[in-house]
C-alpha cells in the first residue's frame, strides 16, 4: 500500500516536471531542424509533399496535424514516425534522423526553436508535452 | 439510361436492317456466300456494345490503395482495453466492399451482447461505415471516430467490383473454420447489398463482364514482354503463387452467375475467345453518399480524431467499441499479420453508354457512373504484395489503357 502511494507521488512529481517543458519552450535547435529538412525531403517529401501539405489521399503534416498529435508527449509522435514511417520501409530510419525530422515538422508548424536538440531517448522526449496552444493562450482558454 | 441506350441501338439496328431490306445487299459482292445465321438463342446474344474511348489522355484520375490484407484472415476478435470492450473488424484485403455488411453483422452481434446504449466505431472506411449503420439498426447511438472521412479513406481507392474472396487470407494461415465464417459473411453481405440494387443513382448494380483471350482459357496466354517479373519474396512464409491465397467463391456458386462461353458467331470482340458473366459492382460516389446520409439520418455523429495508442480507447465515453482501422492496424495496433497489397486504378472520363466491363491481356476495365476504371492485373494475386508505395505510377496505367486502346482500334460494332 505504502509502495503504491510512493509510486503515485513519484508519478505526480514526474508529471509536474514534464509539464514544466512543452514544445513552446524550444524542443529542438535551428541546426537540427535544418538537418531534418534535408532528411525529410529525402525520405518523406515524395508522399507528404515538399511543403508538408500532403495530397488528397496522403495526410498533411501541418494544419490538422497539430490537433491530431497534440495532447500527449513528444515520444508518442517520434515513436510512431520511427515505427510506421516511411510507409514503404517502416522503421528503416535511425533514431537521430527521426528526431531531426520531428524537429523539422515542429518548426514547420510554428513551434519555436530552442538551445537544446530534441534527444533520441524516449524518456527525454516524454518529458516534453505536445500542447497545441502556447502557455498564455492556454491560460486564457481555461 | 441502359434501357434508353438499348432502345436507341435497336432502333438504329432496325433502321439499318430496314434499309438493307430495300437495297440489294449493299457492299456484298455478287454471288458471295450468305453469312451463316447464328443458332444461339436471342437471349444469350450480347447486345450491341458501345466502344470504350480508351486513350491515355482521357484519364482524369489515378488512385493507389493499400489493401488491408491480413494473412490470417480478418480480425474479428474481442478484447478488453481498460473498461471498454473492443470488437475488431479489420483486415479484409481485397474483399472489404464485398464482405462489409456480413462482417459488420458479426461485429455488431458481439458488441450488442453488452446491451450498450452507445457504441463507438473507429474508422470511416467501408467497414467502419457499414459497422456504424448496422449498430444503429440494432438500436445503438453511434459515434464514429476517424482521422479521414469516406472520400479520403483508402476504401474509396479500391476498384469497386464484387470480389468477396480477393486476397482475404493465406491458405496456410487462415483458421480451419474460416471458410465457414467467410460463407456466412458473404451471404449476409449479399442479402444486404441486394437492398441497394435498383435505387436511384445505382449505388450497387450488376453489369456484364467479358473475359477475352487470344488462346483458349485455361491454356498459357501470350506473355507481355514489357511487364516486369516480380522480385523474389523477401521473407519466409510469403506467398509465391496465386494458389497460396485462400479461395472460397465456390461456396456461393448458387447465387453468382457462371461464365458463359460466347461462340464465334456472337462474340462482339475482335479476339478469338470470349466468355461473359454478370457481376455486382459498387458506384462509390452514389453508394458513399447514401451510406453517409443514412448514418446521419439515424442520428450518427462523427468526431475527427487520431488515436495514438490502443489504450486511449479505454477512455472513450462509449464502453463498447468496434475497431475498423483498416491498414492502420499494422502501425496502430501493431498487428504483424497485416500486409499492404498495393493496387492502382486509372479512371477514364465516364461513358454512360458503356454498360459493361472486360478483362483482356491482364488488364481489367469496368464502366461505372463515376468513370471507367482501368487496372493492370499482371502477376495476379501477388501483384503489389507487401508494397506500400502509395504514389501513382502513371506508366502502369498508360500501359494498361494501351492494351484496351489497341483492342477497340480493332473493334467494329457487330450486331446481335
Amino acid at each position: 500500500m505504502m509502495r503504491k502511494i510512493i509510486l503515485g507521488v513519484g508519478f505526480l512529481l514526474a508529471a509536474q516536471g514534464a509539464q514544466a517543458r512543452s514544445v513552446w519552450d524550444g524542443a529542438y535547435t535551428e541546426d537540427q531542424a535544418a538537418r531534418g529538412a534535408t532528411s525529410y525531403q529525402q525520405n518523406c517529401g515524395r508522399c507528404h509533399g515538399a511543403n508538408l501539405s500532403g495530397t488528397f489521399e496522403i495526410p498533411p503534416l501541418v494544419g490538422r496535424f497539430v490537433p491530431y498529435w497534440s495532447g500527449t508527449t513528444l515520444d508518442v509522435l517520434v515513436e510512431y514516425i520511427s515505427q510506421a514511417m516511411p510507409l514503404g520501409r517502416p522503421g528503416s530510419l535511425s533514431p537521430a534522423v527521426n528526431a531531426d525530422i520531428t524537429a523539422f515538422i515542429l518548426k514547420s508548424n510554428g513551434f519555436p526553436a530552442g538551445t537544446k536538440e530534441l534527444g533520441t531517448s524516449a524518456s527525454d522526449q516524454k518529458a516534453i508535452t505536445f500542447d497545441s496552444m502556447p502557455p498564455k493562450k492556454r491560460a486564457k482558454a481555461r | 439510361m441502359d434501357r434508353r441506350h438499348l432502345l436507341k441501338n435497336s432502333l438504329a439496328l432496325g433502321g439499318v436492317m430496314g434499309l438493307g431490306g430495300c437495297a440489294a445487299t449493299p457492299g456484298a459482292a455478287p454471288g458471295a456466300a450468305p453469312q451463316p445465321v447464328s443458332t444461339v438463342p436471342l437471349m444469350d446474344r450480347p447486345p450491341v456494345l458501345a466502344p470504350v474511348r480508351a486513350r491515355a489522355d482521357r484519364f482524369f484520375d489515378f488512385k493507389v490503395c493499400l489493401r488491408p490484407f491480413r494473412t490470417k484472415g480478418p480480425n474479428l476478435d474481442v478484447e478488453q482495453i481498460g473498461d471498454a470492450m473492443v470488437v475488431h473488424n479489420y483486415g479484409h484485403g481485397g474483399s472489404g466492399w464485398s464482405l462489409s455488411w456480413g462482417s459488420a453483422d458479426m461485429a455488431v452481434q458481439k458488441a450488442m451482447s453488452r446491451s450498450p446504449k452507445e457504441i463507438a466505431v473507429i474508422g470511416c472506411g467501408i467497414i467502419g461505415l457499414t459497422s456504424a449503420i448496422t449498430a444503429q439498426r440494432a438500436g445503438a447511438q453511434v459515434t464514429i471516430y476517424t482521422r479521414e472521412l469516406l472520400p479520403r479513406t483508402r476504401s474509396v481507392r479500391a476498384n469497386g467490383a464484387w470480389t468477396p474472396d480477393s486476397r482475404i487470407a493465406l491458405t496456410s494461415e487462415a483458421p480451419a473454420n474460416f471458410g465457414q465464417t467467410w460463407e456466412i459473411m458473404a451471404r449476409s453481405s449479399w442479402k444486404t447489398l441486394r437492398q441497394y440494387i435498383g435505387i436511384a443513382g445505382n449505388p450497387v448494380a450488376f453489369s456484364d463482364h467479358y473475359y477475352l483471350t487470344d488462346a483458349p482459357r485455361g491454356t498459357p496466354q501470350p506473355v507481355d514482354a514489357t511487364v516486369m517479373p516480380l522480385p523474389p519474396p523477401t521473407w519466409a512464409g510469403a506467398p509465391t503463387h496465386g494458389e497460396d491465397f485462400a479461395r472460397y467463391n465456390d461456396r456461393i456458386r448458387d447465387i453468382t452467375s457462371f461464365p458463359q462461353q460466347l461462340t464465334p458467331d456472337i462474340n462482339p470482340f475482335p479476339v478469338k475467345y470470349a466468355s461473359r458473366s454478370t457481376n455486382l459492382f459498387f458506384n462509390f460516389t452514389e453508394y458513399g453518399h447514401l451510406l453517409t446520409n443514412q448514418f446521419f439520418a439515424a442520428g450518427g455523429k462523427i468526431v475527427m480524431r487520431n488515436f495514438h495508442s490502443p489504450s486511449e480507447l479505454g477512455h472513450l465515453p462509449q464502453k463498447v467499441v468496434i475497431n475498423c482501422p483498416g491498414m492502420a492496424a499494422r502501425d496502430w495496433w501493431k498487428d504483424k499479420a497485416m500486409v499492404p497489397v498495393r493496387g492502382q486504378t486509372g479512371w477514364l472520363i465516364p461513358q454512360p453508354e458503356v454498360n459493361y466491363g472486360l478483362t483482356y491481356r491482364n488488364v481489367q476495365i469496368l464502366s461505372k457512373s463515376d468513370g471507367i476504371m482501368v487496372i493492370a492485373l499482371e502477376n495476379g494475386e501477388l501483384k503489389g504484395y507487401n508494397n506500400s508505395d502509395e504514389s501513382v505510377n502513371r506508366a502502369e496505367s498508360d500501359r494498361a489503357v494501351k492494351v484496351i486502346e489497341d483492342l477497340f482500334a480493332r473493334f467494329s460494332v457487330k450486331q446481335a
